[in-house]
């Protein structure tokens, strides 16, 4: 009988107060699990359409790419996409002033994302700015 | 002769700072996801030499179909780039980011008119990509 007495004093409650404080630590444990997306990135700088439009009246680089990643055509000329950075490297270097720096990037509807930033990232790291051509999509309607 | 009193207890239930904590914490949380876009569906591209990316009030994605949303919300690509000037209002240079996250196989057709829509409403474009290891 003197145990169990002893054992009854001994069983305590936690507090009540500490339940809030465990639910507001669980949210918060949550939402920073939640928030996993990525926070890193890539500036790009594309030149205002009116400047874009000055500078392709230089002779500029122009660099059209594909659905096919491995291949890129610079300045009408085919090549592997791992030639690409040192090409685009030794084109910049002929060219002095910032104006002629700008390459003239042209993709076909189908090309991916992925493959358009790896290339815009090396003309990027060679000191070339970038700028897009689109091709003009009209909607021609045909005799019915 | 007059009898004291017993002094009575008017305390807040401590119990109730918690609820109250919870309460405002959710609030919060709602107000945050104006903003949010963390429930649309994209997977970043890789890339070599990405940077961590400066807080920004505008976020355009594309998702894994293809649509864009600003800010977490549907919108047009016609609409885009106007959306995109309110938003940014008449931010100096150096505070107009806009954060572009393109899913890694969108085709052209759908990110460059997106990239034109920033370039037109003024926008330092940032691409939110995931660090590439290389083995």
């Amino acid at each position: 009988m003197r145990t169990r007495r002893g054992l009854s004093k001994l069983l305590v409650e936690p507090a009540a107060v500490a339940t809030g404080d465990i639910a507001f630590n669980l949210i918060v444990f949550f939402l920073v699990c939640a928030s996993s997306q990525p926070s890193t990135g890539r500036r790009q700088d594309l030149p205002s359409s009116e400047k874009s439009k000055q500078e392709q009246q230089n002779k500029s680089i122009e660099v059209s790419l594909t659905r096919s990643a491995t291949m890129v055509t610079v300045n009408g000329d085919p090549m592997k996409s791992v030639e690409f950075p040192a090409r685009i490297v030794r084109l910049l270097s002929q060219k002095q002033r910032p104006e002629d720096r700008v390459v003239i990037v042209k993709s076909t509807p189908d090309t991916p994302y992925q493959h358009w930033i790896d290339i815009t990232s090396q003309i990027q790291d060679a000191g070339g700015s970038i700028t897009i051509q689109r091709e003009e999509q009209r909607t021609e309607v045909v005799g019915q | 002769m007059k009898i004291a009193r017993k002094p009575m207890k008017a305390d807040v239930p401590s119990v109730a700072m918690g609820d109250i904590a919870f309460n405002l914490l959710i609030f919060f949380v709602i107000l945050a996801r104006a903003q949010d876009d963390t429930h649309v569906r994209w997977e970043p591209a890789k890339a070599i030499g990405v940077q961590p990316n400066a807080s920004s009030r505008v976020s355009v994605v594309i998702d894994t179909n293809g649509k864009i949303h600003l800010n977490g919300r549907q919108i047009g690509e016609v609409q885009l780039a106007e959306a995109i000037k309110g938003l940014l209002g008449s931010q100096p240079e150096g505070k107009r980011t806009v954060l572009l996250k393109v899913h890694r196989t969108a085709p052209a057709e759908k990110f460059e008119p997106v990239i034109e829509a920033i370039s037109q409403a003024g926008g330092e474009m940032v691409h939110v990509l995931n660090q590439e290891v290389k083995e």
